[in-house]
C-alpha cells in the first residue's frame, strides 16, 4: 500500500533536517543465540534452484555468515509427487537436480540440520505480465529524485502478491520493494519503486518482477516495515515465517521476469 | 442491564427533590460567584470560607460559583485565590444571600507577605490525590522549544507525567499510553492535541484561563480514558473593557481580543495563532521548494452572557489544522474542532445546575499524486454530546455532585478515493456508530475536622450500534461468522459500574496522609503505529471483537506544607492493573482494512510508581523539583513469548528541576532541567543475510533503553516600559542550553563506508536553539 508509514519520518527528516545531525554510537546489544537462516526459491527460470543455509552473528561481529554444512535437504514437488535431495556445493548452499518450477505447482521443503528440522511450503502463483519500466521525477524541499516505475495490468478477483528487486549503478539493493492488489484488485498498476539514491541519466536500470504467494509476501512486507532506513517502527519484531521451527528466512515459489531499461 | 441503567437515571433525576426534603433547618445560605475585578473573569477553585469556623468553606466550581451554610448570625468571610489579593467581608446572616465577590490582582512579590489562607493549605485537606494544577502565568515564564509557550509540554514537568519523545506533545500518564488521556477544552473532548507531527500543542495559551490534571483518583464526573484527565477551560473574556494582545515569535504569532458585549453583563475572546514557516518557504525562487506548504494554526473564540441572576449561556469554539505538503507530490490536512454550548442555572443558593451541549470533530484528508496516480485518504472521528450536572451544596459538610451525559462517537475509519488512472481502487469503509452513556454521583463529606472523604460512582455503557456488517474471527486469523445489523441496533454493550474513593486524613494542620481508589474504563482505543501521536492513528469503538479497557487503580500518599505553605511536598505511589490492552499482530494493517480487529492482540498490563514533588509555591524564587520511580509492563498472548515485558512507556527514574526568579520589574529569568532513563525500546541482538542483504535480529520485545535523557533550557523575560495604555515584554530562551546530543532516534545499518559492518546512528534533533518572542498588550 501507500508507504504511509514513511510519511511521518519523511517529513521530520525533511523538516528538520538543517537542525538534525546524527552520529555513529556504541550500543551495548547482546548477542542472541545462533538462529538457523533459511532461503530456498523455486522459479519458472531454467534450473537448477538453491536453498541457502546460514546462522545469525552478533550485531558488532564482522557481515560474514556462517555457513550451515551437512544438512540434508529435500524439496517435493507435491502436486506431481516428485523429491529432489538438493546436493551441497559451496558450504551451506544447497542444489537441485531433478525439479522444474511450475505455476501452480505446491513445493514442499524439509530442512534436518545441526539436529532439527524445518519445514515449509509454498505455491508458485500464476504470472502477471510487466509491461514495462518507466521513470518519474518528483521534486520536494529542493531535491529532485527519479524512481523507476513498474506498469502492469492487475488481474481482477485474484489476489496477487508481488515483490520487485531493483538495481543500477552496482548500488547493493537497500529497499524491499513489496506490494499485494488488496486495494489496486483489477487496476492497471504504475508504482513507483521508492529508493534512497536517486536513477541519474544513462543509469542502467535492471528490475525483476516476483510474483510470490501469501505467506512469503507477508514475510517480506514486515522485513521491509522493520527496516530502520523505511521509518520507525515502534517495536520492531522478526518477521512471521512460512518456516517452521523457528527458522529466519523464508522459502518461496514464485515467478520471475527480468527487464533492463537505460534512463535517457 | 438496561432496566438497572433507567433506575440509576431515574433515580439522579429524582435527587435534587429528595434532597430538597432535608434541608437543614435553621441554617441560612450565602452563593454567588467569584470575580477577578478587573477583567470580571471568574475565578476557579478560589476558596470562600467563614472566619473562626473550621470546616465552614468551599471552593468555587468550575464557573467561580460558590455556597457556604451556616447559622443564623453576624460574619467575616473571607476569599482566596492564589497570586489575588485575600479579601475580607462582613455578612449579616439572617436570609439566604447571593453575593458577587470581586478580588483584584496581587503582584507575585506582595504574596509572601500575606498572611496564609485556607486556600494554601488545600493541597492538605482536601482529599484528591494525583491532581496538578499548572497557572498560566507559570506556563508563560517557563522556556520551551522555539519560545512556544506550550501546555502540554509544560505539564510534562510534572511528576508522573512524561514525555512521548523530544518534542513531542503526546504524554504517558503513570505508565499508561498517549491515547489513555482524555483531553477536555471546555468540556469537548479534543481527539488530537499536537500539531506539525506533535512538535507543538494544540492548546493557545493566551487563550486558557485554567489547567487541571488527575492522574489518579479522579472525580467520578470524569471517565473514559484509562489514565488520565486533563481538563483545560478557556478564558471568558473581559467584561469591563477591550483589550489587545499578541506576539511576534519565530515560528509562529498569537493575537487576542476580548471585551464586553454589555458591560458585566457578557463578554467574548477570540484568540488565534498561526505559524509563518511557509512564508520564508515562498520566498525561495526554486520552484520545488515554494510550493511547499508548512503551517498550522489555532482559534480559540468564546462568549457569555448573563441571562438573568440565575441563568447563564457560554458558547465555546476552538478549532486548529494542520497543512502540510510536498510539492505537488504529497500533502496532509488535519485538525479538531470543538464547540461547547452551556447554560448555567442556579435553582437556588444551594443548588448549581449546567446542562452542555458539546460537539467535537477530527479529521484528516491526505493527498498523495504519483505520476498518474492521484488518491485522497479522508478520516474523521465526530462526537455528539449531551451533559447535565448538578452541584447540590447540601450542608457545610456535604456536597453532592451528579450527572448524566450521553455521547454519539460517529468514525470514518478512512476512505480512499482514487482517479480513474490510478493503481488503486476506491475503498469506503463502513461508518461505525456507537453511544455512550454514564450517570455518576460523587459525594464530598468533611466527615471530621480532619477526615475528608469523597465517593462516588460512576455507571458507564458503551453500545457499538448498526448499521453494518460484523465480523468475528478464528484463532488462526481467518474470518468465522459476519452478521449484518440494521440501523440503530445493538451489536454490543458493555456496562460497567467505576467506583471512586478518595479520603484524606489531617494529621496536623499542615500534614496529611490521603488514600484513593479509581476504576476507569475506555472504549475508544486508538491504533497507532508510532510512539506519540500520529495524524493518522485510526480510533476504534469497543466492539464484539473488542473488549473496553479497564484499569484499577490505588494510591496512597503522603502531604506536608512548610513554612507557611511557602512550600509543599508530596509523596505519592500508586499501582495500577489494566486489562484488555491493545497491540498489534507482525505486520498488522491498520488502514483501509475492514478487518483491522482482526490485527489486533490484546493482553493486561501493570503499573507501578512513586512520585515526589517538592514546590515553592512563592516569593521573587519560585519553582518545583519532581522526581519519579516507575514501572510499567505489558503482558501480551502473541507478543514476547506471552511473558512481561516492559512497556514503551517505561521509564525507571525522571527528574525535572523547575526555576523561576525575578529578579527585579525588568527581568525574570527561568530554567527547567530535565533528566530521564530512556524508555524501554527493542533493539537488535544480531543480525543475518537474505538474498545479499543484511538483516537484524530482534528476539526479544523492549529489552533495551535508549541511552538516558538529558536536557536544561534558559529564559530570560524583559519587561518593557508599562504605560496605562501599553505593556510589552521581550523574552529570550534557549532550548538545551548544555548541547546535549539526546537521541531522537536510533537507527541500524549496515556502515556506508565498510560494508563488512554494521553500525548504530544516533539523530539528534535540538541541540542549542535559540529564540525570541515579543510580547504586546493594549490595555
Amino acid at each position: 500500500m501507500i508507504p504511509l508509514k514513511n510519511i511521518k519520518y519523511l517529513l521530520i527528516v525533511v523538516f528538520f533536517s538543517l537542525v538534525a545531525c546524527k552520529k555513529v554510537i556504541t550500543l551495548d546489544l547482546s548477542t542472541a543465540p545462533t538462529t538457523i537462516v533459511i532461503e530456498g526459491n523455486i522459479t519458472n527460470e531454467p534450473i537448477p534452484y538453491q536453498v541457502s543455509i546460514t546462522k545469525t552473528v552478533g550485531f558488532y561481529q564482522n557481515n560474514t555468515f556462517p555457513n550451515v554444512s551437512g544438512a540434508v535437504v529435500k524439496i517435493t514437488d507435491s502436486t506431481m509427487g516428485i523429491t529432489d535431495s538438493l546436493v551441497e556445493g559451496k558450504a551451506g548452499i544447497y542444489t537441485t537436480s531433478k525439479l522444474f518450477g511450475v505455476i501452480g505447482h505446491t513445493y514442499l521443503l524439509d530442512v534436518i540440520a545441526e539436529g532439527k528440522e524445518y519445514k515449509a511450503s509454498s505455491t508458485m502463483p500464476k504470472q502477471v505480465t510487466l509491461d514495462s519500466i518507466s521513470f518519474l521525477t518528483t521534486a520536494a524541499f529542493g531535491k529532485f529524485n527519479t524512481n523507476a516505475v513498474v506498469n502492469f495490468q492487475d488481474p481482477p478477483g485474484v489476489s496477487n502478491y508481488y515483490h520487485f528487486i531493483e538495481t543500477f549503478r552496482n548500488i547493493p539493493p537497500k529497499q524491499i520493494h513489496v506490494f499485494d492488489d488488496r486495494i489496486s484488485d483489477g487496476r492497471y498498476i504504475s508504482r513507483q519503486l521508492f529508493n534512497d539514491s536517486t536513477i541519474i541519466h544513462r543509469d542502467t536500470v535492471d528490475v525483476e518482477m516476483q510474483c510470490i504467494d501469501k505467506n512469503v509476501f507477508s514475510y517480506l512486507e514486515e522485513l521491509s516495515g522493520q527496516d530502520a532506513t523505511n521509518g520507525q517502527p515502534t517495536s520492531p519484531a522478526d518477521p512471521t515465517s512460512n518456516i517452521t521451527n523457528g527458522a529466519l528466512g523464508y522459502f518461496s515459489a514464485h515467478t520471475t521476469q527480468r527487464k533492463r531499461v537505460v534512463f535517457q | 442491564m438496561k432496566h438497572t441503567l433507567l433506575g440509576f437515571f431515574l433515580l439522579l433525576i429524582l435527587l435534587p427533590a429528595i434532597s430538597f426534603c432535608q434541608q437543614t433547618k435553621n441554617k441560612f445560605t450565602i452563593s454567588g460567584i467569584v470575580l477577578d475585578k478587573e477583567t470580571g473573569e471568574s475565578l476557579i477553585g478560589a476558596s470562600v470560607g467563614i472566619v473562626g469556623q473550621k470546616g465552614l468553606s468551599t471552593v468555587t466550581n468550575s464557573y467561580g460559583f460558590y455556597s457556604v451554610s451556616a447559622a443564623p448570625g453576624h460574619y467575616q468571610l473571607i476569599i482566596s485565590f492564589s497570586s489575588f489579593k485575600t479579601d475580607t467581608i462582613e455578612v449579616e446572616l439572617n436570609k439566604n444571600l447571593t453575593m458577587q465577590i470581586n478580588l483584584s490582582k496581587s503582584s507575585a512579590l506582595l504574596e509572601e507577605v500575606i498572611v496564609t489562607s485556607r486556600r494554601k493549605s488545600d493541597n492538605i485537606s482536601r482529599p484528591i490525590m494525583g491532581v496538578q494544577k499548572l497557572s498560566i502565568e507559570e506556563i508563560k515564564n517557563i522556556p520551551v522549544l522555539f519560545g512556544e509557550q506550550d501546555v502540554l509540554k509544560t505539564l510534562q514537568l510534572l511528576p508522573g507525567i512524561k514525555s512521548a519523545g523530544e518534542g513531542n506533545g503526546g504524554f504517558y500518564v503513570r505508565g499508561g499510553g498517549a491515547d489513555q488521556n482524555l483531553i477536555l477544552l471546555d468540556e469537548a473532548v479534543v481527539y488530537n492535541p499536537s500539531h506539525l507531527l506533535g512538535f507543538f500543542s494544540t492548546f493557545n495559551s493566551d487563550a486558557i484561563k485554567d489547567l487541571t490534571v488527575y492522574k489518579g483518583g479522579m472525580p467520578s464526573e470524569y471517565g473514559g480514558r484509562l489514565s488520565s484527565v486533563l481538563d483545560i477551560k478557556m478564558n471568558d473574556g473581559d467584561n469591563k473593557k477591550f483589550r489587545f494582545n499578541g506576539g511576534i515569535g519565530l515560528i509562529s504569532s498569537r493575537f487576542t481580543a476580548e471585551g464586553p458585549l454589555n458591560k458585566d453583563k457578557g463578554s467574548f475572546i477570540i484568540s488565534a495563532r498561526r505559524t509563518y514557516a511557509d512564508v520564508f518557504l515562498k520566498l525561495s525562487k526554486d520552484t520545488s521548494i515554494n510550493k511547499d506548504i508548512l503551517y498550522f494554526y489555532d482559534v480559540n473564540a468564546k462568549a457569555n452572557y448573563k441571562l438573568s441572576d440565575k441563568d447563564h449561556l457560554y458558547l465555546s469554539a476552538y478549532t486548529g489544522r494542520d497543512d502540510l505538503g510536498l510539492g505537488s507530490i504529497f500533502g496532509i490536512n488535519y485538525g479538531n474542532l470543538t464547540s461547547t454550548l452551556r447554560w448555567n442555572h442556579v435553582f437556588n443558593s444551594r443548588l448549581f445546575s449546567n446542562s452542555s451541549l458539546i460537539y467535537s470533530n477530527y479529521n484528516y484528508v491526505i493527498d498523495i499524486t504519483a505520476g498518474t496516480n492521484n488518491i485522497s485518504i479522508t478520516s474523521r472521528i465526530r462526537d455528539w454530546n449531551l451533559k447535565q450536572d448538578f452541584q447540590y451544596f447540601i450542608n457545610a459538610n456535604n456536597k453532592l455532585n451528579y450527572g448524566i451525559d450521553v455521547k454519539r462517537h460517529s468514525i470514518l475509519p478512512g476512505n480512499i478515493t482514487a482517479s480513474g488512472t490510478s493503481s488503486f481502487n476506491d475503498v469506503n469503509l463502513q461508518k461505525k456508530l456507537s453511544l455512550e452513556s454514564t450517570a455518576y454521583i460523587s459525594h464530598e463529606w468533611s466527615a471530621t475536622p480532619t477526615i475528608n472523604i469523597t465517593s462516588g460512582v460512576r455507571l458507564s455503557n458503551f453500545s457499538a450500534l448498526g448499521p453494518g456488517t460484523f465480523y468475528t474471527y478464528n484463532t488462526d486469523g481467518t474470518t468465522k461468522d459476519s452478521s449484518t445489523y440494521s440501523s440503530g441496533k445493538i451489536v454490543k454493550a458493555y456496562t460497567y459500574l467505576e467506583p471512586r474513593f478518595a479520603a484524606s486524613y489531617k494529621l496536623r494542620e499542615d500534614k496529611s496522609i490521603k488514600f484513593s481508589y479509581t476504576r476507569n474504563v475506555q472504549n475508544l482505543h486508538l491504533l497507532s503505529n508510532s510512539t506519540g501521536t500520529n495524524p493518522t492513528d485510526l480510533w476504534i469503538g469497543s466492539s464484539n471483537n473488542v473488549k473496553p479497557e479497564i484499569a484499577d487503580q490505588v494510591s496512597v500518599g503522603y502531604y506536608q506544607n512548610f513554612k507557611n505553605n511557602l512550600y509543599e511536598f508530596s509523596a505519592e505511589t500508586y499501582y495500577k492493573d489494566m486489562q484488555n490492552q491493545i497491540d498489534y499482530k507482525n505486520g498488522a494493517q491498520l488502514r483501509a482494512n475492514e478487518n483491522v480487529e482482526n490485527e489486533l492482540l490484546f493482553g493486561k498490563g501493570r503499573s507501578y510508581g512513586l512520585e515526589l514533588f517538592l514546590k515553592k509555591k512563592y516569593g521573587r524564587f519560585n519553582g518545583w523539583i519532581g522526581y519519579t520511580l516507575s514501572k510499567s509492563e505489558r503482558k501480551i498472548d502473541g507478543i514476547n513469548n506471552n511473558q512481561w515485558y516492559n512497556a514503551t512507556q517505561d521509564r525507571t527514574h525522571e527528574l525535572s528541576v523547575v526555576g523561576i526568579y525575578k529578579k527585579n520589574d525588568k527581568w525574570t529569568f527561568s530554567y527547567t532541567y530535565v533528566y530521564y532513563t530512556g524508555n524501554a525500546v527493542t533493539y537488535p541482538s544480531g543480525k543475518y543475510t537474505l538474498n545479499g542483504q543484511v538483516f537484524f535480529y530482534y528476539p526479544e520485545r523492549n529489552s533495551y533503553r535508549v541511552p538516558s535523557y538529558s536536557r536544561l533550557d534558559l529564559a530570560a523575560t524583559l519587561q518593557g516600559k508599562k504605560t496605562k495604555k501599553f505593556d510589552s515584554n521581550w523574552s529570550f530562551s534557549i532550548y538545551n542550553a548544555l548541547n546535549h546530543a539526546n537521541a531522537y532516534s536510533i537507527n541500524f545499518q549496515v556502515d556506508p563506508n565498510d560494508p563488512t559492518k554494521t553500525q548504530a546512528v544516533k539523530t539528534t534533533l535540538f541541540k542549542f536553539v535559540p529564540s525570541v518572542t515579543y510580547n504586546f498588550k493594549f490595555l
